[in-house]
């Protein structure tokens, strides 16, 4: 497996939207990071109870032709579809089976009759309860059946937000508790993800699917949602940035442990994650407003190769179903990316739309290309997770730091200076931080146990 | 001298400084100061003050929160000097987010300002179902059911713990909040729910007025 010792994209200028160092194709003829980006659209069925298979079946099934009957009309060349799971469908994978199934039948249709290039992704949910273990128990076990049943009945890609590290994580960021951030973050998360990736790539392996990647939305889109708007005191958006720029180095995991892209679109430190390894990456940003609000929604695109809409509920607009109108909204995006890169003018409408929102909040200005090549750098730059989680943090907050454009409260810059003094106290060695950690988190996280991640 | 100490111990939790505060209050202590003063001239002091910061948009929300979690912790430090009704909790309150919706944030926030404003907080968790919400009532007495949704598939659960609290006759034992992204006044209304919190802020100010009898 690959351990990404120097970054793959080290000048900024070449990490743009459409084009990555290490392209896929798969599905039904689609091609990610050649040149193109592509639509992912993404739903949320309204029958999601587990009285009513059959309603929940027929109702994914129509939404999937509602998404490519619209393509069609639309003139869509290439399309990804994303099926999240529900913990209802993961803890079901004889559901799981047939779901995947008949959206997979539903688009080789399409893609025989329209030629339209197809590719499905199904993200299982990670249905782990933390009082139960992590490893192993019973949802373990039935989480690795649905990738395996999904995988074996069309899913072209395989992805997961998983959740290691998440309880400390809850605990942590609503008292600002940067030790316990980069623990969750730094440590845990990446070796649950460890564990957890191993099995994953082998069930894509024998099915001949792609391991996607994960995300750490349960922790660094939890900061981005606490932090809140502009005005929101909820917690420093400095911090959310901290947290963005650690996550990458837990994300990065998934691809050392063999996944090989296009990262899901929740990882919005996917634009990092790219800088290091060069795969494509899926991205969310004002596309994803059906789902939560962000102050990151132009620079988000910055550097994607698929474009995506988080989630869109099954609902009816004026316009079509709520997937329908939003593969339309997507779609246009796509279109003005891809004429750019026609015309060669792809670094002028990055620049755009990673200025327009890169000094107007510390999470969008970390994700600037030139920030994610050098938060990727440190990251890289150390051996270890918890070294590379802390260099990470270091270098993000130099960068916030060194920046004069970037528009911070004195509350906000007050922080920033207590968040140094705290990441010079830590300890440099694993063992000594894991030490204190433990120590200082057993007992106060119920759920937290170490064997969990280190048996 | 008294009053020099206290400062100091007001300062200390002000600037969010577990370890000062914990030794200040030990030197209060030590220094013969009446505990019930070390909570009145102090700790309260030092919470309104850092309130104050908060609503001035000086402090942020984690940083009124972790003044709580100070101020709980050195209480607890002078638990064992304080009378029984000294040391009384705000009111309890049950909170979790309803069957079928795993998200917490919300529900997070509004359990530990809960905690932070003197409240004792039993958590639920997630995809809590009406039952456990009225195992939960039976068991613990609440004065308050705090329920949380963020989807609007989910929001509808909301009123089939109404019903299930009136079904086990524990509706009029409990006033109840609910809140979340998809949730509206007049959504609450028509569950039958006592109060919509639009956010956390506005949720703990309801609680606080429902036990100290104002509304």
């Amino acid at each position: 497996m690959p351990v990404f010792r120097k970054v793959e994209i080290e000048d900024p200028s070449k990490l743009v939207f459409g084009i990555a160092k290490h392209p896929l194709s798969y599905g039904l003829g689609l091609k990610i990071g050649q040149g193109e980006v592509v639509p992912e659209v993404k739903f949320f069925p309204k029958a999601i109870s587990e009285k009513d298979e059959e309603a929940f079946k027929k109702e994914v099934e129509s939404i999937t032709k509602d998404i490519l009957d619209r393509a069609v009309e639309l003139g869509v060349g290439s399309l990804q579809i994303e099926t999240e799971q529900s913990f209802m469908e993961t803890k079901n994978p004889r559901l799981v089976a047939e779901v995947t199934n008949i959206q997979k039948s539903v688009m080789e249709k399409y893609a025989g009759e329209y030629g339209i290039k197809l590719g499905l992704r199904v993200t299982v949910a990670d249905i782990r309860d933390f009082r139960e273990g992590l490893r192993h128990t019973a949802e373990y076990n039935l989480m690795l059946e649905a990738f395996e049943k999904a995988a074996s009945n069309g899913a072209d890609v395989l992805s997961i937000e998983s959740e290691g590290g998440k309880d400390v994580f809850n605990y942590s960021i609503l008292r600002q508790d940067v030790r316990g951030i980069l623990f969750s973050v730094g440590l845990l998360g990446p070796l649950d993800m460890s564990f957890l990736w191993r099995d994953i790539v082998g069930i894509a392996k024998r099915n001949s699917s792609i391991p996607g990647g994960d995300t750490a939305c349960a922790t660094a889109n939890t900061a981005m949602r606490i932090a809140g708007g502009v005005r929101s005191m909820n917690i420093p958006h400095t911090l959310a940035a901290v947290v963005r720029a650690v996550s990458a180095s837990r994300s990065l995991v998934a691809y050392e442990e063999g996944a090989t892209g296009p990262g899901k679109d929740c990882g919005y430190e996917n634009v990092i994650v790219k800088a290091i390894t060069g795969y494509p990456m899926s991205m969310e940003g004002k596309s994803s407003a059906c789902a939560h609000s962000s102050l990151i929604g132009n620079i988000a695109s910055a550097c994607c190769d698929l474009w995506s809409n988080e989630q869109v509920e099954n609902i009816r607009l004026f316009g079509g179903s709520g997937p329908q109108v939003f593969l339309e909204i997507l779609y246009y995006d796509c279109k003005l990316m891809n004429r750019a890169i026609a015309l060669g003018e792809q670094n002028r409408l990055r620049d755009m739309l990673v200025s327009s929102d890169k000094f107007e909040d510390p999470q969008a200005f970390v994700l600037s290309p030139e920030a994610a090549v050098e938060i990727g750098k440190a990251i890289v730059s150390e051996k270890g997770y918890y070294r590379r989680g802390i260099s990470a943090c270091f270098k993000a907050v130099e960068l916030m730091e060194n920046e004069s454009n970037l528009r911070l409260s004195p509350p906000e810059k007050r922080f920033l200076l207590n968040l140094k003094k705290v990441l010079e106290t830590l300890p440099d060695d694993e063992d000594e931080f894991r030490e204190q950690m433990c120590k200082a988190f057993y007992g106060r996280v119920q759920t937290f146990r170490e064997r969990d991640y280190w048996p | 001298m008294y009053e020099e100490l206290l400062a100091r111990l007001r300062e200390a939790i002000v600037n969010l400084d577990l370890d000062a505060s914990k030794s200040l209050t030990k030197e209060c202590l030590e220094k013969g100061i009446p505990p019930s003063e070390i909570v009145s001239k102090g700790i309260s002091i030092a919470m309104e003050e850092v309130g104050k910061k908060f609503e001035s948009s000086e402090y942020f929300l984690s940083e009124l929160i972790v003044a709580g979690e100070i101020g709980k912790e050195i209480t607890q430090m002078l638990k064992p000097y304080l009378k029984e009704s000294e040391i009384r909790k705000k009111g309890k309150v049950v909170i979790g987010t309803v069957k079928g919706d795993l998200h917490d944030i919300g529900k997070n926030i509004f359990g530990m300002m809960l905690e932070a404003a003197g409240f004792e907080v039993i958590d639920l968790g997630t995809d809590v179902p009406a039952e456990a919400f009225v195992e939960a009532v039976k068991k613990n007495s609440p004065d308050i059911v705090g329920m949380s949704a963020l989807l609007t598939v989910t929001m509808g659960e909301m009123e089939n713990v109404i019903n299930a609290l009136k079904k086990a006759g524990l509706r009029d034992k409990v006033k109840v909040i609910v809140g979340g992204a998809p949730i509206t006044e007049e959504f609450a209304r028509k569950i039958g729910a006592d109060a919509y919190g639009k956010d956390a802020v506005v949720g703990v100010e309801i609680c606080k007025a429902w036990v100290e009898g104002k509304s």
